[in-house]
């Protein structure tokens, strides 16, 4: 059957099916959908609360449980999870995190966030084919850098770095979704009970070749997608023309990857290393990458 | 001036009497002179949300000053919504089909200019001096073989899969749009639609319909005949006139 092929939609096949609610705990009226992806779905929604008492910004944004999810047993402890990780964080380009919540009536748990406006990085790379130019690139790579640097230190991997993560709002840069983040051991030691183990998802073009292979989730697996990330804003096209890390490592001749021209001499050993399918060869700190990003190009790179 | 003030329209989308969720979306605003329906493909497990993502993002763009602009506002809207649901987009291993994807199709309406742009088999019809046009054409299965092998209708409908889409957003690293400009006459009425509405009804039903002069009557007469039928998809569709 073609990807495209419109199944005949048979209601004894498909769960009970429950639109999403207008207003959810009793508080937050649903305006728009921002964004879905694998797992989830984030809305714009206004506090009913906060503007009785005349908030001039009683918006929020609220992360909901994709209905694949909702029926699976740790799909409430998933989502604790994602707010657990981000509230244990405090870094001014890490999204921020207000709440958890229930809505019994409804039978739905969602987390509500910051409301930012602006462009993700995702959007920006569609307007910019050919990348950003170096201060662009600097002004966003610096503060990402930054975001995961300070997630590493507090002993959270992200697991999902891509350009649809990243948002460019009014007042800089903010890193979001952890819903495929975990705490490193000995970190948050409760919240293990939700491991990749149970949830095995990663996104293709981003994912390093020992998560696609099932590895574990580590600081340099998070490295490989930021690097995929800083090759993409840097000369507008994926390193390996959107091939998954094992096949781009399989291909035969091997890949020789190109310096873009937005990045120093001095910056691209450093990203390339970051690409590196072999995590043995990722040797490369975040702290490497932002001292090598802060080089500008000369005439001759 | 974007504002089209002189635009009415009318709006609205059904379940149908078969489908258990309503995978259609719309969206209406005559004050930007925008509207769109958007289809959530059947198959997969986020159509309801691939297309609702398509109609609010198209209804959160800003309006630039020129025509032009507006259109490729809206193109390039529509290429990014095509990366989201493609290359951005977290599979799972516990989701066996991880594609999400919808139809669209949008039309931009300002002075005497109108623009549709559209991606699968969602359609766009302008009822103009009696006559009925269907402005987009479809890109399914269905449609190359009539255009390629010279099927007909019936031969073509009575092919394996040829429902399938051809184009959609979200279904292929590269979208091709298909955009129609033309200039817009006095009484000219437009209709987006989903499949669910045209599969449904004849070309006289639609014809009647949009005879009429309310946007309002025009939408509730096609919704009557639609639902008096099967109804075995969704059904969505917009009528838009001066």
């Amino acid at each position: 059957m073609s990807d495209l092929e419109r199944s005949e939609d048979t209601p004894q096949a498909t769960p009970v099916f429950r639109a999403m609610p207008t207003v959810l705990g009793k508080r937050y009226r649903i305006e728009r959908l921002l964004g879905a992806g694998g797992m989830g779905a984030v809305y714009r929604a206004r506090d009913l609360l906060h503007e009785q008492f005349a908030d001039p910004q009683p918006c929020v944004a609220l992360k909901v449980l994709s209905e694949a999810y909702e029926h699976s047993t740790d799909a409430s402890a998933l989502l604790f999870n994602e707010f657990a990780l981000i509230r244990h964080l405090r870094h001014p380009n890490v999204l921020r995190v207000y709440s958890f919540e229930v809505d019994t009536e409804h039978e739905r748990v969602f987390v509500v966030m910051e409301l930012l406006r602006g462009p993700t990085l995702d959007r920006l790379l569609c307007e910019r084919p050919l990348g950003m130019a170096w201060h662009e690139l600097r002004d966003i790579a610096l503060p990402l850098l930054d975001a995961l640097g300070h997630a590493h230190e507090r002993g959270v991997l992200h697991g999902d770095i891509k350009p649809s993560n990243v948002l460019l709002s009014e007042d800089g840069i903010r890193l979001f979704d952890f819903g495929l983040g975990q705490a490193e051991e000995g970190t948050l030691s409760g919240l293990a009970s939700v491991s990749r183990s149970r949830v095995n998802a990663w996104t293709p073009g981003y994912a390093a070749p020992e998560i696609l292979e099932g590895g574990p989730l580590t600081r340099v697996a998070d490295l490989y997608a930021l690097g995929c990330l800083l090759y993409e804003l840097a000369s507008g096209k994926h390193p390996f023309n959107r091939m998954q890390a094992t096949a781009a490592r399989d291909m035969r001749p091997k890949i020789k990857l190109k310096r873009p021209k937005r990045l120093s001499r001095h910056a691209w050993p450093y990203v390339r290393k970051a690409l590196s399918f072999d995590p043995e060869h990722r040797s490369v700190s975040i702290a490497q990458l932002r001292e090598a990003l802060t080089v500008k190009p000369g005439f001759w790179g | 001036m974007h504002a089209a003030p002189q635009w009415r329209s009318a709006a609205g989308t059904d379940q149908g009497k078969v489908r258990a969720r309503n995978e259609d979306a719309i969206l209406d605003c005559p004050e930007h002179g925008l509207w769109a329906v958007a289809d959530g493909m059947g198959g997969h497990r986020a159509g309801d949300i691939a297309s609702q993502l398509i109609v609010d993002s198209l209804g959160e763009l800003t309006h630039p000053q020129t025509f032009d602009q507006r259109l490729e506002a809206v193109r390039q809207c529509l290429h990014w919504l095509n990366r989201r649901m493609g290359q951005e987009l977290t599979v799972s291993d516990q989701q066996v089909d991880s594609l999400m994807g919808s139809t669209v199709v949008a039309l931009l309406l300002e002075g005497k200019r109108a623009a549709c742009v559209w991606a699968g088999d969602s359609r766009c019809y302008l009822w103009r001096g009696q006559q009925l046009y269907q402005l987009s054409r479809d890109h399914s299965l269905q449609q190359q073989l009539m255009d390629e092998h010279n099927m007909s209708l019936e031969q073509a409908r009575a092919h394996p899969g040829s429902r399938a889409l051809t184009r959609a957003i979200g279904a292929s690293e590269h979208l091709n749009l298909s955009v129609v400009e033309l200039e817009v006459l006095p009484d000219d009425v437009f209709l987006l639609c989903s499949d669910g509405l045209y599969q449904g009804l004849s070309h006289s039903e639609l014809s009647n319909a949009l005879s009429l002069i309310s946007p309002q009557v025009a939408l509730a007469r096609l919704f009557d005949g639609v639902l008096r039928g099967a109804a075995c998809d969704n059904v969505s569709a917009v009528v838009i006139r001066q």
